[in-house]
C-alpha cells in the first residue's frame, strides 16, 4: 500500500529553478497494478525516487504500508522492492551474485537467498545466464537480473521504473504475466512507463502525469470514456496535453 | 541492529573486493607496481650513489691549472696525488659554469715572489657550490693543497729550528655520532615519501571507483534503495579499500625488506627485522585510513570520476611536503610533530629506518592523531554521502 499526497520537488539548474513535481497525489493499493504514465521528463522518475527515499520532497507526504518514509526511511525501504531507471548491474559479478548481494543487504540468510534465486530465475527464465558474468549481457538479461535483484526479498510493494525498456516481445509478455502473478498474491505494484499500450495491457489503474502534475487517473476504460476517444495513444496524447507541443 | 549493520558493512566490503579482484589487470598494477618499483628504486639508487662516489674518489682527477709554470713543485705534488693537470681554460668561471671541469686551480702571478719571501703564496680554486657533482673533486683538491701547505710549512719551521708541532695550536679530533643505521638512513630520505605515498593513495583507483565510478555507472541508485543506511554502505566501501591498501602496503614492506638484503654497498647493511617491518606496517595503518577516507570524501563530493581524479596530483604532492621542509629546515624531534599528518609519518618512518627507539608517548600521540584524523574525515565523508545528488548520475 502506497499513499502519495501533494508531492513537490524542484531542482536548481543553471537556467533557473525547475519544478519537476508539482503536487502529485495518488495511492496504490495492495493486489493492484498501478501504472504511472507520462512522457519523458514528466516527473515520474523523480516521484518514484522520492518514494524510495533517494530524494527528499520539498513538500508533501509519502506513506508505505503505514510508514512515513521521511520519518522512517529504513523501515519504509524494507517494504519496497525497487527497479530504478538506472539498472546498475555489477558487470564483474554473475547474475546470481548480483541478486545474492542484494539478498544479503536485505538481511536474508543464505538458504532463503538460494531458494528465492531459484524461484525468480525460473519465473523470469534466467537459467541460461544465471551463472554468467553480467559483462556482455543483453538489455533483457540485464533487466531481468535487476528485477530479480529488486524482488529477492519478496517485498510487499514493488516499484518498477520503465521495466520493459529495451525488452523484446516475449520477454515483455513473460514479465507481464509475472507481475500479474505478484498482484494476485496481494502485492502492490507501481509501474512507470511512457507507452500507453504497455500500461493499458497490464495496469488495473493508470495515473497520467505530465509537467509534474497528475492529469487524470482511472482504469484504461475510464480514461477512454473520459476523453471519448477509442485509440489508447490518442487518449494518452490528449490527457497528457501533448497536442500543443506536437503542433 | 548493530550486528546487522556490521554484517552489512562486511557484505559490501566483500562484494567490492570480489568485484575488484576480478579486474585482474587493475589489481596486478595496483598491487605489484609498488612492490616492484620499490626494489628497483632502492637497488638502482643504491648502485648509482655507490658507483658515483667510488669513481669520484678513486679515479684520476683532471684539474685545469692556470699558471702551472709558476709553481712546478706544487704541480708535481698534485700529480703525485692522482691528479692529472690539464690545459687551462681561458675563463675559469665560464668553464666551471658550463661544467667543463668541476674545479679550476689558478696560481697567482705573485706566487713565486711571495714563496721566496716565505709569505703565504696565493692560489685560487674556482667551483660552483650549487653543483652536487663538484663536491668530491673540490674536497680532493683542497685536501691536497692543505697537505702541501702544511708539509712545506713544517719544513720551513724545521729549517728555522722550530718544532713543526708549534704550528698546530689546536688539535681537532672529529667524532661522528651517527649510528651506522643513521648514516645509511641519509641515503634513504626518499623512502618515507614512497611508503607514505603508497599507503596514502595506493588504493586510490579502487576508492574512486567504488563511489564516483559506481555513481557514473548508475549502480549506486539501486544500492541506496536497499534498507542499508548510507553510512553503512560507505563504511563497507572504505573497509574494502583499507583492506586492499593494507595488502598492498604489506607487499611493499616485504619487498622493502628483501631489496635491502639484495642492495649493493652500504644499503645492504640496512637490516629490516621482522619487528621493524611490523612497526612500519603499524605506522602506515593510519595513513591508509586517512587516504581512503579523504578519497571517499572527494569522490562523494565530485560530480564524476574525472573530477575526483583531478585531485590526485595535489594528493601526490602532499606527502612530500614534510620531506622538503625537513631538507631545508631540519627539525628537532618534538612530540607535536607526531600529531601533524605526513610530518608525523615521515618522522616515525625515519626513526624506524634509522634504528632509533620510538617512545610510548610518541606512539600514543601518533596513533591517536592519525586515527583521529581518519575518523574526522570519515564523518565528513558520511555527511557528503547523505547528499541527495549522490545517488543520481546525470
Amino acid at each position: 500500500m502506497i499513499q502519495i499526497d501533494n508531492l513537490h520537488k524542484s531542482f536548481r539548474s543553471r537556467t533557473g529553478t525547475v519544478e519537476a513535481v508539482r503536487g502529485v497525489s495518488f495511492s496504490a493499493r495492495d493486489g493492484e497494478i498501478l501504472g504511472l504514465l507520462g512522457p519523458n521528463g514528466a516527473g515520474k522518475t523523480t516521484t518514484l525516487r522520492m518514494l524510495y527515499t533517494l530524494m527528499a520532497p520539498d513538500r508533501g507526504y509519502i506513506e508505505v504500508d503505514g510508514l512515513d518514509v521521511q520519518e522512517q526511511p529504513t523501515a519504509a525501504r524494507r517494504q519496497l522492492g525497487v527497479l530504478p531507471d538506472a539498472r546498475g548491474i555489477y558487470k564483474r559479478l554473475t547474475a546470481r551474485e548480483n541478486i545474492a548481494y542484494f539478498g544479503r543487504l536485505q538481511g536474508l540468510d543464505e538458504n532463503t537467498i538460494d531458494a528465492r534465486i531459484a524461484a525468480l530465475a525460473d519465473t523470469l527464465a534466467m537459467g541460461d545466464f544465471l551463472d554468467r558474468r553480467a559483462e556482455g549481457f543483453s538489455q533483457g538479461q540485464r533487466t531481468k537480473t535487476a528485477i530479480a535483484r529488486a524482488l529477492v526479498h519478496n517485498p510487499r510493494n514493488v516499484i518498477l521504473d520503465e521495466p520493459t525498456n529495451g525488452l523484446d516481445v516475449m520477454t515483455t509478455r513473460r514479465l507481464r504475466s509475472f507481475l500479474r502473478g505478484l498482484r494476485d498474491e496481494g502485492h502492490c505494484i507501481v509501474f512507470s512507463s511512457h507507452i500507453m499500450q504497455e500500461v493499458a495491457a497490464l495496469c488495473d489503474r493508470i495515473v497520467v502525469i505530465a509537467r509534474g502534475e497528475v492529469q487524470a487517473s482511472g482504469s484504461p476504460d475510464e480514461l477512454r470514456a473520459l476523453t471519448g476517444l477509442d485509440d489508447l495513444e490518442d487518449t494518452f496524447v490528449q490527457l497528457a496535453g501533448l497536442e500543443e507541443n506536437a503542433a | 541492529m548493530r550486528a546487522e549493520g556490521i554484517k552489512a558493512v562486511w557484505t559490501i566490503a566483500r562484494k567490492e573486493l570480489i568485484d575488484l579482484f576480478r579486474d585482474r589487470k587493475t589489481v596486478m598494477l595496483g598491487l605489484l607496481l609498488g612492490p616492484l618499483a620499490m626494489p628497483g628504486f632502492i637497488l638502482g639508487t643504491g648502485a648509482m650513489v655507490e658507483n658515483k662516489v667510488r669513481t669520484q674518489l678513486e679515479s684520476t682527477l683532471e684539474l685545469p691549472v692556470i699558471g702551472a709554470e709558476r709553481a712546478p713543485n706544487l704541480v708535481a705534488f698534485l700529480q703525485s696525488r692522482n691528479i692529472r693537470i690539464t690545459a687551462a681554460p681561458e675563463d675559469p668561471i665560464q668553464a666551471v659554469r658550463e661544467q667543463e671541469a668541476p674545479v679550476v686551480l689558478r696560481i697567482d702571478p705573485s706566487y713565486a715572489e711571495r714563496w721566496r719571501e716565505s709569505l703565504p703564496a696565493p692560489v685560487e680554486l674556482t667551483y660552483d657550490s650549487s653543483l652536487q657533482d663538484a663536491q668530491i673533486p673540490l674536497q680532493r683538491v683542497q685536501k691536497v693543497l692543505t697537505e702541501y701547505s702544511t708539509t712545506v710549512g713544517a719544513l720551513r719551521g724545521l729549517q728555522r729550528g722550530q718544532s713543526p708541532l708549534a704550528g698546530h695550536a689546536v688539535l681537532v679530533g672529529l667524532r661522528d655520532a651517527a649510528t651506522p643505521e643513521a648514516r645509511r638512513g641519509m641515503l634513504l630520505t626518499f623512502l618515507p615519501y614512497l611508503l607514505i605515498l603508497f599507503s596514502f593513495i595506493g588504493s586510490a583507483a579502487l576508492v574512486i571507483d567504488v563511489t564516483a565510478g559506481e555513481r557514473e555507472r548508475q549502480s549506486l541508485e539501486p544500492l541506496l534503495a536497499t534498507p542499508v543506511a548510507r553510512t553503512t554502505i560507505m563504511s563497507g566501501k572504505i573497509l574494502a579499500a583499507c583492506l586492499f591498501g593494507l595488502l598492498s602496503v604489506t607487499l611493499i614492506v616485504v619487498a622493502f625488506r628483501i631489496s635491502f638484503q639484495l642492495a649493493p654497498g652500504p644499503l645492504q647493511l640496512v637490516h629490516v627485522s621482522l619487528a621493524v617491518a611490523l612497526q612500519l606496517l603499524l605506522v602506515l595503518l593510519p595513513m591508509i585510513l586517512i587516504g581512503t577516507t579523504l578519497l571517499t570524501l572527494i569522490s562523494a563530493g565530485a560530480r564524476s570520476v574525472k573530477e575526483a581524479q583531478s585531485y590526485m596530483s595535489i594528493l601526490m604532492f602532499l606527502p612530500i611536503v614534510p620531506t622538503f621542509v625537513l631538507m631545508i629546515n631540519p627539525l628537532k624531534n618534538q612530540l607535536w610533530q607526531f600529531a601533524v599528518p605526513f610530518l608525523a609519518q615521515n618522522q616515525m618512518l625515519l626513526k624506524l629506518i634509522r634504528g632509533e627507539v620510538i617512545s610510548a608517548g610518541e606512539w600514543g600521540v601518533y596513533m591517536l592523531c592519525g586515527f583521529g584524523l581518519g575518523l574526522l574525515l570519515w564523518l565528513v565523508a558520511a555527511r557528503l554521502y547523505h547528499r541527495e545528488s549522490l545517488g543520481i548520475s546525470g
